[in-house]
């Protein structure tokens, strides 16, 4: 069976060589189309690389909060045991529970505070760049954020070391206002993020729950994963258990949506060009056939069977395929580096500086996987070609066919 | 026990504009006869030899090839017949113009599969006893009428089959071709006791047949 197959395969291919001028065309008409699709996909996967890599430079990626998610109405709370839970996940480097509170300064300066443990804010977000200290368990002491430091500094006057009182606002059974001051001490300060933690201020986990009145869940989970490969495997874990997951990386997510969405868009444009390719491929075999009537109604005559006939068209096909394939990915790598010199040149000088990051950043990006789809493109798009004239070949009646042919 | 024997009977073949081809045809040929059938144009010499083929369906009557009854509704069947006992030699030799005179006979053994090695045996036999050893590589445009028919012949001859049917054989070429033509087929029939039944309308090669059966208005008569 494999044995005919190679030899059915050697003759199609002496019928593909006879024909090389037509076969070179008809496989053109189908590498355009492939170099159209490799083009945009290689642009796509290009912006998409540039603007990730720009978030994982600019972000802190690898930090994830977990939040309770709302089902049904009904809101999944942070247990202990989840936050075990959340611990076991592979890939996670520390992960901690927090408790939110917010204060008011003498001056009404409104700060956020997170009450985390010592030793999980040292494995998460580390001591460097902290100007100070770490707060230590169990006391009033407090790291903030670069933005509130020197939003208490200007305006309050409290500054690294000082000592003020704030005022924590709590609401009782009955919803009213149950105001209590406490003295809080400025141990560290944070250097600066370019996130919400510049904004934020750190404090002993215990303290921030008594504050609160000792809720049974905490409010999130501060998750440190170990690798920027390896956070959206954590975010599906933690998607699993039934939580939220936010941080820098929902901005990755966003350009591949995005992206996704572009270059679908774009690619209807491409499966125009592969429509025609294809329609030429199924001309080219149709002629091929008719040129062939007598040919295929002698093989008939001696033996040949329908599959035989269909085999050996299909044959054909898969060599058109083939070389529009190969065709098709070098004209596609050309096609992206055009739109990498020429595209890159224009979008700067039309965008200016908001694109100025670009021109250090190749625009298209070519993956061997969008090579390998074109390569399958084209295949498969010539044996789906191919169908119709094997068939018509096959149904040949051979008398007739030997007779006019 | 595939002996080449042809037994026809009560054959009717009747196309669509309703003119009977064949009209109840009777005969029979033992096997290894060398028949020759003569006929003018449109007598139905073709359509007996297609359906003696298996390439088309009689409208009635039944045909025993080897002893066997063939059954047209089973396709297959058919094929099976094509590529087993059949051998076909055609008035225009009808040799794929593409592959060289050692390609064409062994074409049929790839669909009746043979391996390779086997293929190249038994054409380059088959090339050498018609005498065209030498011309192995050329291809059918380089060789004259006479060689196209002689590698034909080979072709028709690779896979062994029990019957031979040619149309015209001799119909493209002169007189002296022609009758080197028929002295070959006739010295293949003896050799390798394989039945020819060869549709011709030149009456002067009967005397190289066993038999000589004339087709005329339908009818069939030995001549």
């Amino acid at each position: 069976m494999l044995n005919q197959l190679t030899d059915f395969a050697i003759l199609a291919f002496h019928q593909v060589k006879k024909k090389k001028m037509r076969v070179l065309l008809t496989a053109l008409g189908i590498a355009i189309g492939i170099a159209a699709v490799i083009g945009i996909f290689s642009l796509g996967e290009g912006i998409r690389y540039s603007a990730t890599e720009s978030i994982r430079q600019q972000t802190d990626l690898t930090l994830i909060e977990v939040t309770p998610d709302v089902r049904d109405g009904v809101i999944i709370p942070i247990s202990p045991s989840k936050e075990e839970a959340i611990r076991l996940i592979p890939h996670i480097e520390a992960a901690g529970g927090i408790y939110t509170i917010s204060f008011a300064t003498k001056r009404q300066t409104n700060v956020g505070v997170v009450g985390t443990r010592r030793d999980d804010f040292i494995r998460i977000f580390g001591t460097t760049p902290l100007k100070g200290d770490v707060f230590a368990t169990g006391s009033h002491d407090i790291v903030t954020g670069r933005d509130i430091a020197t939003t208490l500094q200007k305006y309050e006057g409290i500054r690294l070391g000082d000592t003020a009182v704030v005022t924590i606002r709590r609401y009782d059974a009955s919803g009213l206002p149950q105001d209590q001051s406490s003295e809080i001490t400025i141990r560290g300060i944070f250097g600066e993020r370019n996130d919400q933690f510049d904004n934020l201020v750190l404090m002993d986990q215990d303290t921030v729950r008594e504050f609160r009145g000792n809720p049974p869940s905490y409010d999130a989970v501060y998750v440190r994963v170990d690798s920027p490969d390896h956070v959206f495997s954590v975010v599906e874990d933690i998607r699993a258990l039934g939580l939220t997951a936010k941080g820098p990386f929902e901005q990755i997510d966003a350009v591949n949506r995005l992206m996704d969405t572009v270059v679908l868009f774009l690619s209807l444009f491409a499966a125009i060009s592969l429509v025609i390719g294809a329609l030429m491929i199924i001309n080219t075999m149709i002629i091929s056939v008719m040129e062939r009537t007598r040919e295929i109604g002698i093989s008939m005559a001696i033996g040949a069977n329908r599959t035989d006939i269909i085999t050996l068209i299909m044959l054909e096909c898969l060599y058109i395929g083939i070389a529009g394939g190969i065709l098709g990915i070098v004209l596609g790598i050309v096609f992206s580096a055009c739109i990498n010199t020429i595209g890159k040149a224009y979008l700067i000088s039309a965008m200016g500086d908001v694109f100025a990051g670009f021109t250090r950043m190749d625009l298209t990006l070519v993956t061997p996987g969008i090579l390998l789809m074109g390569f399958g493109i084209a295949v498969a798009l010539s044996l789906l070609a191919g169908i119709y004239p094997a068939l018509k070949a096959a149904h040949m009646n051979p008398v007739d066919a030997i007779r006019n042919g | 026990m595939e002996n080449g024997s042809i037994s026809v009977s009560n054959l009717t073949r009747t196309y669509r504009n309703r003119i009977n081809a064949l009209d109840n045809i009777s005969f029979s040929v033992n096997g290894g006869d060398f028949v020759t059938m003569i006929g003018r144009s449109g007598s139905g010499k073709s359509s007996l030899l297609n359906i003696l083929g298996c390439l088309d369906t009689p409208s009635d009557g039944s045909v025993h090839l080897n002893g066997r009854l063939v059954n047209y509704q089973n396709r297959s069947e058919l094929i099976q017949i094509r590529q087993r006992s059949i051998g076909f030699i055609f008035q225009h030799f009808n040799l794929i113009p593409h592959l060289t005179a050692q390609e064409n006979v062994e074409y049929p053994l790839l669909f009746n599969y043979h391996p390779r090695e086997e293929r190249q045996r038994r054409a380059s036999e088959l090339l050498e006893r018609v005498g065209l050893s030498s011309r192995s590589d050329h291809y059918p445009n380089e060789m004259s009428g006479g060689e196209q028919q002689r590698v034909a012949i080979a072709r028709a001859l690779v896979h062994h089959p029990t019957i031979i049917l040619a149309d015209e054989p001799t119909g493209n070429l002169d007189s002296k071709t022609s009758s080197d033509i028929f002295q070959l087929m006739r010295q293949v029939n003896e050799e390798r006791k394989t039945t020819f039944f060869v549709v011709t309308h030149e009456r002067e090669y009967r005397s190289f047949a066993d038999r000589c059966l004339e087709l005329s208005d339908g009818g069939l008569f030995e001549c």
